[in-house]
Order: structure tokens, then sequence, then C-alpha cells
């Protein structure tokens, strides 16, 4: 009997330890994530990734799936405000249509963190981007050294081949990489849509325009898993890897294993462990409507400027063009080596 | 002058050789409607009239042909699928997963090494056919409405090819299934894969046409009480239309598969309504009991024509929609029109 009493007094202090401690756990909120959808893997890492990082800091992750309608979205928005939580974090669909739902969300006195979509045309509390005009640029850059290093000069023609065209992220990208590649009248540029960014469609592109433009010196599609389908079309009609020039943005697992074996030439990278981290790092500030001080931090080891813009405290982590030269870089996403260390809040 | 009206076009006024040559056009109008295509974008589109693109464009019709096959078949039964489309990603997932060699893929490699070919498609026909079964329970056993059913399967197996790689793709097949999207045969230089979507339609067009099963799956698209008391087993037959039409969509999906040598979560989005369009476009009746393989084989032709010239003309994507709207629209014009004639006919 008095075993009896014990265990059950020992189960009480147990039960009551793991309840504060998960109270301890929890005890500062809950922050929602508007993730755009979850049919691709940047997305899926970045619910991964920010679950780890806002647990780091106290806070309790609830993700909800748009599934690239923006309509769903803007409900979701409506629903979570009613709901209260600490914070929203926000990777848009359509930047323009979801500004009413930021100045609603935040009318109602909670923050709005922008995540990887950035939103200038109204005040956030916080973004952390890596840009994605900014992928563009990168892009166009590592596209013009490309074409150099192959014809001695920048010229040549470049299939570009975009995601679903009603998407503002791939519409960014072309208008980064569009504006800087301006400055070369010699390269043509022949952009074609994947609609709903499905892979088969990057396919078809590919193969009818190697058929109707066989001078096709390199391609850029927008994402990495549009690369492989490229690559498929690619090797069906009988090229080998080098044959054309390839270039693709997002830096997933699939595009680093293009690189590997010889058919991708650059994956742009965005930076998801850092971009995801920076937002756990300001958190508390953001919650608790602090002050964030613009100047140079460090997130995850990369060094990132944050900025007070127009639309609010802005932190940008540089991305970077994967090559050959540095793929086994653990910092890159693709490679799935998710950081382990806990992030701290920024006194 | 004389205007051509319905009452001019009875069927006492035409020669039997009139008759029969109008019954043939009528037959395969959507054939001549292709090649009518195929000839003005030849003539307007740069680039367009050549053997690769030709090549390109059967290749292209490969999976979205096979698909159709399963929901022609379907809706001629009277009933319709809503979830070819996710059967056919679960089926690319499920072989992408368990043979691509990286993202999600798990990398099983089997002894000798072309085992994984029959192995993979017998795992893609399994999943299609375990599917269209459990359609095929609902709305046969529980008499449940098959536009609710089907469309729920859409949703919940999409949700799975979402779930089973937790968001990742699977990239990077063997090369011993690799191969039916590299290697071409005969002089149009078409890929394994289409000649495996031309085959399934000769077979399929034969057993809708010449064998008791083909016949009592029109005879009961068109009246399925009728059928039912000329003692045709009405209920076997349709559930045996729902475990093939998910099968074939298996089928579709491990062509896709390999045809990109590897799944997305997001693969084969937009091939449901596609499918749709080149059933009608084919000439098969939503109403059920009409319709040809041959003439759904056209319809998918005809619109991975259209897809074909919008990627090589300068023209925004938005465009196919619109055309492909436009397309179905003029398909079902025709449909009442060929209707009205043939009754005047007889």
């Amino acid at each position: 009997m008095r075993l009896l009493r014990s265990l059950i007094a020992a189960g009480a202090v147990a039960a009551l330890t793991m309840s504060a401690g998960s109270a301890l756990a929890e005890s500062k909120g809950k922050i929602y994530y508007m993730v755009p959808t979850l049919l691709d893997e940047f997305q899926t890492e970045s619910v991964h990734a920010l679950e780890k990082f806002m647990k780091d800091v106290g806070y309790e992750l609830v993700t909800l799936n748009a599934d690239s309608k923006t309509d769903v979205q803007q409900s979701q928005m409506n629903d979570t405000i009613i709901l209260k939580p600490k914070a929203i974090i926000l990777a848009a669909n359509d930047f323009e249509a979801l500004k009413p739902s930021v100045e609603k969300a935040r009318a109602a006195g909670i923050p709005v963190m922008i995540f990887d979509r950035q939103i200038t045309s109204t005040m956030s509390d916080l973004t952390s981007v890596a840009g994605t005009v900014e992928i563009g640029y990168i892009a166009a850059t590592e596209i013009q050294r490309l074409l150099k290093e192959k014809k001695g000069a920048v010229k040549g023609k470049v299939l570009q081949v975009l995601g679903d065209p009603g998407d503002s992220y791939t519409l960014d990208i072309q208008k980064g990489f569009e504006e800087k590649m301006k400055a070369f009248p010699d390269v043509t540029i022949i952009s074609k849509p994947a609609m709903a960014w499905e892979a088969s469609n990057a396919g078809t592109i590919v193969a009818d325009q190697m058929l109707a433009n066989p001078d096709i010196d390199l391609i850029f599609v927008h994402a990495a898993h549009l690369a492989v389908a490229a690559v498929a079309s690619l090797e069906a009609k009988g090229k080998k890897p080098g044959d054309v020039m390839l270039v693709s943005s997002n830096g997933a697992p699939v595009g680093l294993d293009l690189i590997r074996k010889g058919w991708e030439n650059v994956e742009v990278e965005q930076p998801l462990y850092a971009q995801a981290a920076a937002l756990a790092m300001f958190a508390d500030k953001v919650v608790n409507k602090q002050e964030i001080k613009p100047g140079k931090y460090s997130v995850l080891g990369l060094d990132s400027e944050l900025a007070i813009e127009k639309w609010g405290p802005n932190i940008k982590i540089p991305g970077a063009a994967i090559t050959k030269a540095n793929i086994d870089q653990p910092k890159f996403w693709g490679n799935m080596k998710a950081p382990t260390d806990a992030v701290k809040s920024v006194e | 002058m004389t205007a051509i009206t319905p009452t001019t076009l009875s069927a006492t006024s035409l020669s039997p050789r009139t008759r029969a040559v109008t019954e043939f056009v009528l037959d395969n109008l959507v054939w001549f409607i292709l090649a009518t295509v195929l000839t003005v974008f030849s003539l307007t589109i740069p680039q367009f009239f050549q053997i690769g693109i030709f090549s390109n464009i059967i290749e292209q019709s490969a999976v979205l042909g096979v698909m159709s096959i399963g929901l022609s078949l379907l809706i001629i039964a009277g009933h319709l699928d809503l979830s070819v489309e996710s059967v056919a990603a679960l089926s690319a997932m499920v072989v992408a997963m368990l043979f691509a060699n990286s993202g999600a893929g798990l990398k099983y490699v089997l002894t000798p090494e072309w085992l994984v070919f029959p192995v993979s498609l017998a795992i893609a026909l399994a999943v299609g056919a375990v599917i269209g079964a459990t359609n095929a329970f609902f709305v046969v056993r529980l008499k449940m409405n098959a536009f609710i059913v089907t469309l729920a399967s859409f949703i919940w197996v999409r949700g799975l090819v979402q779930k089973l790689p937790d968001g990742r793709s699977a990239q990077g097949l063997p090369d011993a299934l690799r191969f039916l999207a590299i290697e071409r045969y005969n002089v149009l230089y078409i890929p394994l894969i289409a000649w495996i979507a031309i085959l399934c339609f000769v077979v399929f067009a034969f057993i809708l046409k010449r064998t008791p099963f083909g016949r009592h799956l029109t005879l009961i698209g068109g009246n399925k009480i009728a059928s039912f008391r000329a003692g045709i087993a009405t209920d076997r037959i349709i559930t045996v239309s729902f475990i093939l039409a998910g099968a074939i969509a298996g089928l579709a999906g491990w062509l896709l598969a390999i045809r990109t040598s590897g799944a997305t979560a997001n693969l084969g989005t937009g091939m449901l309504f596609q499918a749709f369009a080149a059933v009608v476009i084919g000439g098969v009746s939503l109403q059920g009991g009409v319709g040809r393989l041959s003439g759904v084989f056209a319809g998918v032709l005809l619109l991975s024509s259209i897809h074909t010239a919008i990627n090589l003309m300068s023209l925004p994507a938005s465009y196919t929609q619109i055309i492909l709207g436009l397309l179905v629209l003029a398909a079902v014009l025709l449909d009442t029109l060929k209707l009205s004639i043939r009754q005047r006919l007889t």
C-alpha cells in the first residue's frame, strides 16, 4: 500500500513537473506561419526550420497551408486574426492581395513578420528575405559569367523557364534577371512559364524549345524541381551533361544533386535556415513591440544587414551561388543538414 | 442558289455514297479538325513543321492519353472519375520513392536491374487499382454519387502524395526505367512511352468495340436500367470499370514518373481538366453510352498540338487556357450539331 502511495505521489510529481515544463515551453504563446504551399521542398523545409527555431526561443509554431491559393491565404489570415496569436509569419502567395490582411492584423494588434516573400507596399514588423529580385540578380551575374566562359563574350540564347505566371515570386525573379541582362543586347532571352509549377510542363517547354531553337546555350529555371524535368527532356533528346548549361534557383536538394551529376552549373541558394533563424532571433522584440535596431547581425554565421525600410525592419540574408566548388558546405539547405544549435533571442 | 437547310439534308435526299461519306466525316470529325489545325500551324508557325515537333506532340500526349482512356471508359459507362489525376500522381510518387536515387527516393535496387521495370509497373497498377476499387465500393455498394466519391479521392489522394515524401521530391529513376523515355525507334523518332500509350489505345479500343465487356459498358452508359433488365451484370461491370480506370491512371503515373525522372508533390497538377477536355473533344458524350477511343486519341493529340504551338509562338501561357476553353465549347457545339445531322440522316 505504501509502495502504491509512493508510486502515485511520484507520478503526480512527475506529471506536475512535466506540465510545468510544458507550460514553461509554451509560456510565450503561439505564432502562426502562413505557408504558401507545401508542394515544394523549400516550403516544406521552411516549416521544419521555423518550428525548430521558434521552439528554441519559446514559441509554438502553428502552420496553415494556403495550397497556392491567394483567397485561401486571405481567409486564413482573417481566421487567425480572430485567434489573436502572438504574431503571424506570412510568406505571401500574392504580395499585393495580402496587403490588406497584413494591415488588418496589425490594426488588431498582432505583429506580422514577413518570410522570404517581401511585401514592400505596406508596413510590417519584420521582414526576413534573401530577396526574390536579388535571386534574379545573382542568377544574371552567374549566367553572364557562364556565357563569357563558353563564348568569350556575354552573348547567346537563354531559355528562361518561369514558374506559374500567377505567382509574384517567379515574376520578381524574372524582373531581377531581365533587369541585369538588359546591358547585354547580344543575349536573346526566351521566357516561358511552367503552369502551376508542374514539372512535366517545364519538361515539355524544354523539349519544344530545343527543337525550335537548337542553338540555346543555357536554360535558367526558377526552381530546382523544374530543372529535373528539364534535364529529363535534354536527356531524352540525346544531350549529355554540359551540352546545354543549366542554372536554377532556390537551392533544393535535387538541384544540388544535378550539379553533382554535372547537368547543372549553378544553383542560386535561398538561405532558408538563416532566413528562418532571423525571425526567431527577433521574435521576442516583435511580439513585445520593442525597437529593432538596424545594423549588422550574424545569423547562423552569415553576415546579414538589418535596415529600417519604409515597410519596416528588413533583414537581408545574403543568397549565394552554389557551384561544384562550394556545393558541400553545410550552410546550404539543399544539403539537408539543419543547424542543431539553439537560436538565441537578440537582447 | 439553294441553301442547305436541315430539311434538305434528309435521309431520302442523300445518295448512299454521300450518306456514307457524311457518316464517315461525322465519326472522324476530330481527326479532320486535327489535320486542319496541324496544317495551319505548319504553315503559319516558324519551326513547327518538322519531324521532331510531331514526335514531341506524340510524346507529350502519352501520359494524358493513357489517363484519358480510363476516364473515357467510365464516362461511356455513365459515370466519371475525378480522382485519376491524383491517382497518377500517387503511383508516380510511390514508384519514385521506392526506386529514385535522390531526394525522398529510397534507392531500392533490384537484381537483376531489369526487374525494376515489371516490379515498378505492377506497383503503379496496383496503387491505381486499389484506389479504383475503393471508389467502386462507395459508388456501387453504398450507392454514393460518383462525382462526390471521386472528388473526395481526388483530394485525399493528393494529400497522400504530399504527405508520403513529406513534401519532398524523389528524383533520379534507374536507367532500366528511364530508357523508355530516352530510346526512340522508327522513322518518326517516337520514344517508347508514346508507343505504350498508342498500344493502350489500340487494346482498349478493341476491348470497347469487340468484346462483350466493352459492348455492355456502352449499353450500361446508354441505359443502365434497360441493361440490367437485359441480364447484364451492371454492378460488376461498373466495379471493373472503376478498377480499370484506377489502374490505367496508375499506368499514366508510371509513365509520368519515367518521363520526368521522378516525382514531385505537385506532379500532374491540372491534368484532370485536360483529360476531360480531350475526352469531350474526342466525342465522348458526358451523358454516357457514346464514344470511341480513336476520337479521344485525336482529342489528346489536338490538345498537345495547341500546347506545342503556344510554346513555339510568343504567346503568353494564359492563351493556352483560353484556347482550350473555347475548344471544349466548340467540341460540345459540334457534338450537338453532329447529333442533329445524324437524326436527319436516319
